[in-house]
């Protein structure tokens, strides 16, 4: 978009945003954007597959079929059928079971642990940008700490000993992602702090309490929550590369870290095994990070400047 | 004058940052079950020879004690020795309770200090790729928004930030090592095994350069001070390399201070797919070993790097631009 053609659209679009809510406005920025569209359908695609082919396909994810193990995806290689379209791992058990078993765990504990962190670095950012002086220094140098600590570290150094659940990872992966949100959110209450309808409020008698959970949290939460979409495909890759160092959920269940870190044995012998699933995975991560850049270019231009 | 109060500020912060990663890393060790004696003494030791060497070691003192101990030595530069690491080969671990080598174990400093090196250069080609790949389409998208270049940018952006970098790492091994023989890939053995797994990382940096490239390009073209240097009768070419991007790299330098533990996390894991003996494959071997002192002494460098990295990214971008005020 030229600049031109920025200010021009902008001032058709000034009457009728006065009357919608900034979260509105900014999925509707991104909904109008290709990008968003593409990312969109290609999950939604991948979402319907995850949750209803592993319920109606007659093969289990875990059952093994000697017989017809190692054989290749559809039209690669010799002896593919129907039957296992992605092929089937070295023990004969149906790759796209897996990888759509897999994704399912993925997904669960890359939104979950987004919500964590969401909470958490909300809460902490909110505290710290309201309050103001010494809670702020004392969080914000925490936080400043744990920024330091790379959180892959922190995550193996937990993992490693307490026995990886999904809770566990959950825990683990929120408790060391918040650092980030948390100063976001400081520095948007910060601003929010100083503005007329707080400091109104404040003469009206409304509580602390009442303006940080009531008016400044819903406000400042939601745009930050829209770019968590981006965070969700992290969280997903670092799922699936705790899975791959062996910290992640365990076998026998399928993840995409523990079946790529299997087959990974085989790959000279059979390379579908070890790839296959980083396919898939790739898939999902880009349509989330697609819905999730347009999301936040849609923003960017909501909250003023250049997209 | 400046420059010494802001350095003296800085540097104090950073202590504290520092003293405050090495508190919360050495807590949660000790908190987290899994005893680091047993796996130094091996499953056959009997219990009360575990005891004794935890006693001897100190590791049945209150945490505060040990920390006070411990920081005590640190600030002398000693960062204390391996549990499991004997300081003369490579081989790991105590299968043996009685073991007489014992007593000759590594430095943490000392190997720090020898895989260090390798982990920077691996860091360093990296960048440079990043830079390679990222630079001339970061500042295309920038300079026409909304436009295709713009478009590019962020569609590959999205596909580069969804790569998981240990399975494009297996991928690319599978490809340009086991198909075509082009690269050697596992261990190190020359400059040559640092191309790989350089490229996979700098594919994992290249999404962040990329977007803000684009974003900070495309804000600058909008100041009047580039509207004027038209006016002024300078070519585009030198308004946008000369002017333009200059004030568009502050944005990247900063970008380079926050996005370091993105970079030591890549390293990590990339490190431990290539079998590239530099601090990351230390770091995983250390914390599935279960070395403290390894573990903490990491940790702590890690986190001098990056106070350190921080203070040079704010004195350079000042120098860059003395708008800024720190």
């Amino acid at each position: 978009m030229t600049a031109e053609g920025m200010t021009t659209a902008a001032g058709a679009a000034a009457d009728d945003d006065r009357t919608r809510s900034i979260s509105r406005r900014i999925a509707a920025g991104a909904w109008a954007s290709v990008e968003f569209k593409i990312g969109f359908f290609g999950f939604l695609g991948i979402l319907l597959m995850a949750l209803v082919w592993p319920e109606i396909s007659a093969l289990d994810p875990t059952a093994m079929n000697v017989r017809a193990r190692q054989l290749p995806p559809l039209f690669l290689g010799e002896g593919w059928t129907w039957a296992h379209p992605l092929g089937t791992d070295q023990l004969g058990r149906d790759m796209l079971l897996r990888s759509l078993v897999g994704l399912r765990y993925s997904l669960l504990i890359g939104i979950s642990t987004v919500l964590l962190m969401l909470a958490i670095g909300g809460l902490v950012g909110l505290f710290a940008g309201y309050r103001g002086g010494l809670t702020d220094t004392v969080l914000m140098r925490i936080t400043d700490a744990q920024l330091s600590i790379p959180m892959i570290i922190l995550a193996i150094a937990i993992l490693g000993v307490a026995r990886p659940t999904i809770p566990a990872i959950i825990l683990v992966l929120g408790l060391s992602g918040w650092p980030v949100y948390a100063r976001v959110m400081r520095s948007v209450v910060m601003a929010e702090r100083k503005k007329e309808y707080v400091r109104g409020a404040k003469v009206l008698g409304a509580s602390d309490t009442r303006i940080m959970f009531r008016m400044l949290l819903p406000l400042c939460l939601t745009p930050i929550a829209f770019v968590a979409v981006l965070d969700v495909a992290r969280m997903m890759i670092f799922e699936a590369v705790l899975g791959f160092l062996g910290l992640g959920v365990q076998p026998p269940t399928p993840t995409f870290g523990n079946i790529i870190a299997d087959g990974r044995k085989y790959l000279v012998n059979a390379w579908w095994i070890a790839t296959m699933p980083g396919v898939f995975l790739f898939i999902t991560l880009a349509s989330l990070n697609l819905m999730g850049a347009a999301l936040e270019r849609s923003r960017n231009r909501v909250f003023g400047g250049v997209g | 004058m400046f420059v010494v109060t802001f350095l003296v500020r800085r540097l104090a912060q950073g202590a504290v940052i520092i003293f405050l990663v090495s508190f919360l890393i050495f807590t949660l060790l000790r908190v987290v079950p899994g005893d680091p004696v047993r796996l130094m003494a091996g499953g056959m030791a009997p219990e009360e020879l575990i005891e004794q060497i935890a006693e001897d070691m100190g590791l049945r003192d209150p945490i505060p004690v040990q920390f006070a101990r411990y920081m005590g030595g640190v600030i002398q530069g000693d960062l204390g020795q391996s549990f499991l690491r004997p300081a003369s080969g490579a081989a790991v671990g105590g299968a043996q309770f009685d073991d007489a080598t014992r007593a000759e174990r590594a430095e943490v400093l000392t190997l720090i200090a020898e895989t260090a090196p390798m982990t920077i250069q691996l860091a360093l080609l990296s960048m440079v790729f990043a830079l390679l790949i990222a630079t001339p389409i970061g500042i295309a998208g920038g300079l026409y928004p909304g436009r295709w270049p713009d478009r590019l940018a962020l569609y590959l952006g999205s596909l580069f930030v969804s790569l998981p970098n240990f399975w494009l790492g297996i991928v690319l091994v599978l490809l340009l090592s086991v198909k075509l023989g082009w690269l050697p890939a596992i261990g190190y053995g020359g400059f040559a095994w640092t191309i790989l797994p350089a490229l996979v990382l700098a594919i994992e940096i290249a999404p962040f350069i990329l977007r803000t490239l684009t974003v900070s390009v495309a804000q600058v073209m909008q100041e009047n001070y580039i509207a004027a240097a038209t006016v002024r009768g300078l070519g585009r070419t030198r308004i946008v390399f000369a002017h333009a991007l200059k004030n568009a790299s502050v944005p990247l330098l900063n970008l380079l201070g926050v996005q370091f533990s993105l970079l030591l996390g890549g390293v990590l894991v990339i490190e431990f797919i290539f079998d590239y003996p530099g601090l990351g494959l230390l770091t995983i071997n250390a914390v599935l070993q279960r070395d403290f002192p390894l573990i903490q002494g990491i940790a702590i460098v890690t986190s001098a790097a990056f106070v350190l990295i921080n203070i040079i990214v704010d004195l350079a971008a000042t120098a860059i631009d003395p708008r800024l005020d720190y």
